[in-house]
């Protein structure tokens, strides 16, 4: 019978196309480097085009800017040594000498002009092109100083002071890839996987002072039980905030990990669509408000890795508004608001529901329970709550369409209150804006337009805790809670500080203690 | 024989294109814009429309299939939407990876199941074939999401003779490919302690031991040689579904293939990738199609395909 | 005898269930199996026991309509091809390939966002991915039968197409047949919670074993049992549907020689 040579040869081409496959031996961890898993991807390196989280944090460890943000959302300076308004539509910014690229090539005033105006350039397909809208010329006077003119005043633009400067020439969108991006700041690139890992390696001649480790290797790991699995077993240093809250417990008992938590600034909210003929009512938002628990929600499914929020701002914001009426758990009190509404429960405690609503959420397990548990607690009061999972490029489409009732998002990286005007303002109403629920209210127009004009910051401070105010009262979202930051690191790394939004920019100062055993 | 396999690779094409165009339909049907993905939530609505129009997104569906076609034709396969680079380099940096992790699944449970499989079946009702069994019933019931980590946990942190995941030497396939292959290795294992056991009855093989030959030739040579044609039709089958679990596989092990890169193009709606891979990833299970055919075709002869 | 076990528990389920599969009590969030929750209790605090055996129910539904409909699509489409021969062979084969080419993920993920997420539509992409294996291996069966000496037989006898297809080749498909049915029953089951990982498959609250595996996945550290339990129920159904397909086969087998 003729078979068997073919099954062997069906074993052979296996095998031999197997071994033409076998990838090189590459070493899993370089000595002195930094190992952190992340859970996404970083798309874009190059500050002009970053717009996840990840990239822009990983992108502040290679590029430098004329400022940066701290603790308080207030700016600092970083390149820029002082600046200031030369009058209404103008900034001057003073540059610090003797910054190099990693190429050896000083930054000067026209890598500075060059960054802004390439994202300006609408050939080069910038997401941030349009919060550089009212820019209109950058002009470098000097090699040290940078002057910027406006076409009509506008506080909110120091915000994008914080855009990391690229050596003239850097092409746009990458035409190579990005693994040759050059910068100036601690660490340099030295590898760009995408999806797989993004190296760095530690700058010596940084002007900062040099970075006390090698460098880093962040490392895309999906999974969240494979990375906790990765760090117990030693090859994962260092993990910011991808923990599922309850492997936490795992953590404390299982490794020896150091773990920090710190208030954080990431705020998750209810949205909801003011045009829905019942959720228009303020007293139905209101009693929604009233019959959420949201400590229950942190404390079982959060495992306490969150604070309820009043507002959009957190606490540690410069122009934070600490008295605001709040709206704790009370069901009773979310039954009277909807029969006063309007809307009696037909069967008192029974099964019937006042009215039914959906709630879109993503397919991500943790904002499934989440789900779920708001169903449990509006169903309580008598409000049917269909939970519709989608995944996400299907669920965001349509929340920037307008087509929901109700769902639950997170916004990241808030600088700048005027990310006010952006969410409220009745001209900001999808798809011009982020205004996805439709709201409008006069004042609160007037007062986010003021806020953007007026270049005093104790006036601004006043407009922006008016709006807080209102918004606290009017509920066109409703403020569930700040997500904590949470830092797992093996004991023997020292010097890491947390910032509010995630931001790495601490590894800079970071060094390894003697090596530990594998925990 | 020589036309047959002359119409089969005639159609190779036509059949690819049908894929790739109910690919493109589809993906335009589904709701979710790029562009919104792309440009995130700082853009201006303005500079979105822009980017529709230069990327040609805005025209009729018509039009944008003839000209996603006709850069197919000539080899263009566009640029990536959200990642940077062309399609055609995303592919080929991350193609090599799923290449690997699919043939070594195909390659350990090929090694797994006939040895396994004939076991059982010569010895059938006995312990061994009872391991064998139970063996098989674990793949099938486990989907590899749950025995992934299990195996990470077992061979990783407890024993830790392996590395948990990524790709960066042998050691790193072995769990990975093993996962992957479990199903097949189950399917396969069923298969040909099935196929032995239907084939030992035929005639034949009474004709072969009543010509005396020993037990084992009779069932090696004969038994099994029959049974290749099931074994077959069940390897070239499950081929697709290995190319699917690599999806889930990839994404549990970190593993850098095409598998996680189409459901990240789907996610983010990036036309020109999603097209790519699908591309990639149906040329080569119509390879395989086209290969399990010719041995099909050559391990039974008897087999013909005319009317 | 164990499928009589299963679909017991399909029917009677809420009957005997201690506790509602919904209700859920934050607190009591992944206790381990005790004398009040036999098998422990979920994330949402919602007795395991109680979810397990309602989604029987679910498994069961998934399980045999995805495989009822997919292997009469599948045996009709593959005999026709088989037998016929030909262009119709080559134009459905064709067919088969392209669809089987076709990443079936995609077409998932298709489905549940133009026609939205949930149980139905999980089951008809399971459905319209799944004919074609049928397809494909009836095809091959007829092939190699087609040639056999009773089937010439049987031609000769002058038989329409049509009685030999179902009277002649039909019982010699029928091993294969269930014996893929069996896994392919098995496979919906686990195929939906393959869906729920990437978000895809029933919506909360509906407790699938698939779907319950998915969601335990994240505790296997501290909570093991909540993928425990429904990877066992997944097992014991497996098992009972290979048992049931063996002695199908091994019935059929004496009859047929």
């Amino acid at each position: 019978m003729k078979f068997k040579p073919f099954f062997l040869l069906v074993f052979a081409w296996v095998w031999v196309s197997l071994a033409a496959c076998l990838p090189s031996p590459r070493p899993d961890r370089p000595a002195g480097y930094l190992v952190i898993a992340l859970e996404s991807n970083p798309t874009h390196l190059d500050p002009r085009y970053a717009t996840d989280a990840n990239s822009v944090r990983i992108g502040g460890l290679i590029f430098n800017a004329l400022t940066h943000t701290d603790q308080h959302a207030r700016l600092q300076p970083e390149l820029a040594e002082r600046w200031e308004a030369v009058d209404e539509r103008t900034y001057l910014f003073h540059l610090k000498k003797g910054v190099t690229f990693h190429d050896g090539k000083p930054l000067t005033a026209a890598d500075v002009k060059f960054t802004y105006e390439s994202v300006l350039e609408p050939k080069n397909r910038s997401p941030r092109r349009a919060t550089l809208r009212l820019l209109k010329a950058v002009d470098a006077i000097g090699p040290y100083q940078v002057r910027f003119r406006l076409s009509a005043p506008y506080a909110p633009f120091l915000e994008n002071s914080t855009l990391g400067i690229v050596p003239t020439g850097t092409p746009s969108r990458g035409a190579s890839g990005e693994n040759s991006l050059i910068g100036s700041g601690p660490f340099s690139l030295e590898q760009f996987s995408p999806g797989e890992k993004v190296v760095l390696k530690a700058n010596p001649s940084y002007w900062g002072g040099q970075p006390g480790l090698s460098g880093l290797v962040f490392k895309m790991i999906p999974d969240a039980i494979v990375r906790s699995l990765e760090f117990k077993k030693g090859t994962v240093d260092f993990i910011q905030n991808d923990i599922e809250p309850d492997n936490l417990i795992w953590f404390k008992k299982n490794t020896n990990a150091s773990i920090l938590t710190q208030q954080g600034t990431i705020f998750q909210y209810l949205g909801m669509n003011l045009d829905h003929p019942i959720l228009k009512i303020l007293e139905v938002r209101q009693a929604i408000a009233y019959a959420i628990d949201r400590e229950a929600i942190i404390r079982h499914l959060l495992k306490g890795l969150a604070t309820p929020a009043t507002g959009l701002l957190s606490p540690s914001h410069w122009a934070y508004e600490r008295s605001v009426p709040r709206l704790p758990y009370d069901p009773e009190e979310a039954k009277r608001l909807l029969d006063h509404a309007g809307f009696p429960d037909p069967d008192g405690d029974g099964p019937l529901p006042r009215f039914k609503l959906s709630y879109k959420t993503t397919t991500l397990d943790l904002r499934r329970r989440i789900a779920e548990a708001f169903k449990e607690q509006l169903s309580r009061v008598g409000i049917e709550l269909e939970v519709r999972t989608y995944e996400w490029g299907t669920f965001y489409g349509d929340i920037q369409k307008g087509n929901f009732h109700l769902y639950s998002l997170s916004w990241v990286g808030i600088t700048d209150p005027d990310i006010y005007f952006n969410l409220f303002h009745s001209s900001s109403i999808v798809p011009y804006g982020n205004n996805r629920g439709r709201y409008r209210n006069p004042e609160i127009d007037r007062l986010l337009e003021r806020g953007r004009n007026s270049l005093s910051p104790e006036e601004r401070k006043q407009i922006y805790r008016r709006v807080q105010k209102i918004l606290a009262v009017e509920l066109p979202t409703i403020p569930l809670w700040w997500v904590k930051n949470v830092v797992l690191m093996k004991r023997n790394i020292e010097g890491f500080v947390p910032f509010p939004d995630g931001d790495l920019i601490s590894l800079k100062n970071v060094s390894i203690a003697s090596p530990l055993p594998p925990s | 024989m020589k036309r047959y396999f002359t119409n089969r690779l005639l159609l190779f094409v036509p059949t690819l294109m049908g894929s790739l165009t109910l690919v493109f339909f589809l993906i335009h049907f589904i709701p979710g814009d790029p562009v919104e993905v792309m440009l995130g939530e700082t853009a201006s609505s303005v500079d979105k429309e822009a980017l529709r129009q230069e990327l040609g997104l805005n025209q009729p569906l018509g039009i944008q299939y003839i000209r996603f076609f006709s850069a197919l034709l000539q080899g263009d396969l566009g640029r990536s939407l959200y990642e940077q680079g062309t399609v055609a380099e995303l592919i080929l940096s991350r193609f090599p990876a799923t290449m690997e992790l699919t043939l070594a699944a195909m390659g350990i449970a090929l090694f797994v199941a006939f040895p396994l499989g004939i076991l059982a079946a010569v010895k059938k009702n006995s312990l061994m074939d009872r391991i064998a069994l139970l063996f098989s019933l674990l793949g099938l019931a486990m989907p590899n999401f749950w025995l992934g980590p299990l195996l990470m946990i077992i061979f990783s942190i407890e024993l830790g003779w392996l590395p948990v995941s990524g790709r960066e030497g042998l050691a790193h396939l072995i769990l990975p490919s093993f996962t992957l292959g479990m199903l097949m290795a189950s399917i396969l294992i069923r298969m040909v302690r099935s196929s032995l056991l239907d084939t030992i009855h035929e005639d034949y093989i009474q004709t072969a031991r009543a010509k005396g030959l020993s037990e084992w030739r009779v069932w090696l040579k004969h038994a099994l040689g029959n049974s290749l044609l099931s074994v077959i039709t069940i390897v070239g089958l499950q081929f697709g579904a290995l190319l699917a679990g690599s999806i889930i596989t990839e994404t549990i092990f970190a593993w850098p293939g095409i598998g996680r890169l189409t459901i990240q193009a789907i996610q983010t709606r990036d036309y020109p990738l999603v097209q790519g891979c699908v591309l990639v990833i149906s040329t080569s299970y119509l390879v395989v199609n086209f290969l399990t055919d010719i041995l099909y075709h050559l391990a039974d002869p008897r087999v013909s395909y005319g009317p | 005898m164990i499928l009589l076990l299963l679909l017991g528990v399909a029917l009677l389920g809420p009957a005997i269930a201690p506790y509602s599969p919904t209700e859920q009590h934050l607190e009591q969030d992944l206790l381990s199996p005790s004398q009040d929750h036999l098998l422990g209790t979920d994330k949402l605090g919602r007795d395991i026991l109680s979810r397990i055996l309602y989604g029987a129910r679910i498994s069961v539904l998934v399980g045999t309509s995805t495989v009822g409909v997919s292997l009469l699509i599948g045996l009709s489409i593959g005999s026709l091809s088989g037998y016929c021969g030909g262009w119709v062979d080559q134009l459905l084969m064709r067919l088969v390939d392209v669809l089987m080419a076709f990443p079936g993920i995609l077409l998932a993920i298709a489905f549940t966002a133009v026609l939205g997420p949930g149980l139905n539509h999980v089951i008809l992409a399971l459905c319209l991915i799944g004919w074609t294996g049928y397809a494909r291996l009836v095809r091959g069966e007829i092939l190699a039968l087609r040639e056999r000496e009773f089937i010439h037989a049987a031609r000769a006898l002058g038989g329409s197409p049509g009685r030999i297809i179902v009277l002649h080749l039909l019982p010699n498909l029928l091993p294969p047949l269930l014996i893929q049915a069996t896994f392919g029953m098995a496979a919906a089951i686990i195929a939906e919670g393959s869906l729920s990982f990437l978000g895809l498959g029933v919506q909360p609250p509906t407790p699938s074993w698939g779907s319950m595996l998915n969601e335990g996945r994240q505790f296997l550290l501290i909570a093991p049992h909540l993928t425990t339990f429904p990877g066992l129920a997944i097992m014991i159904t497996v098992l009972g549907l290979n048992l049931v397909g063996d002695g199908m086969r091994d019935r059929l087998e004496k009859r047929g020689k």
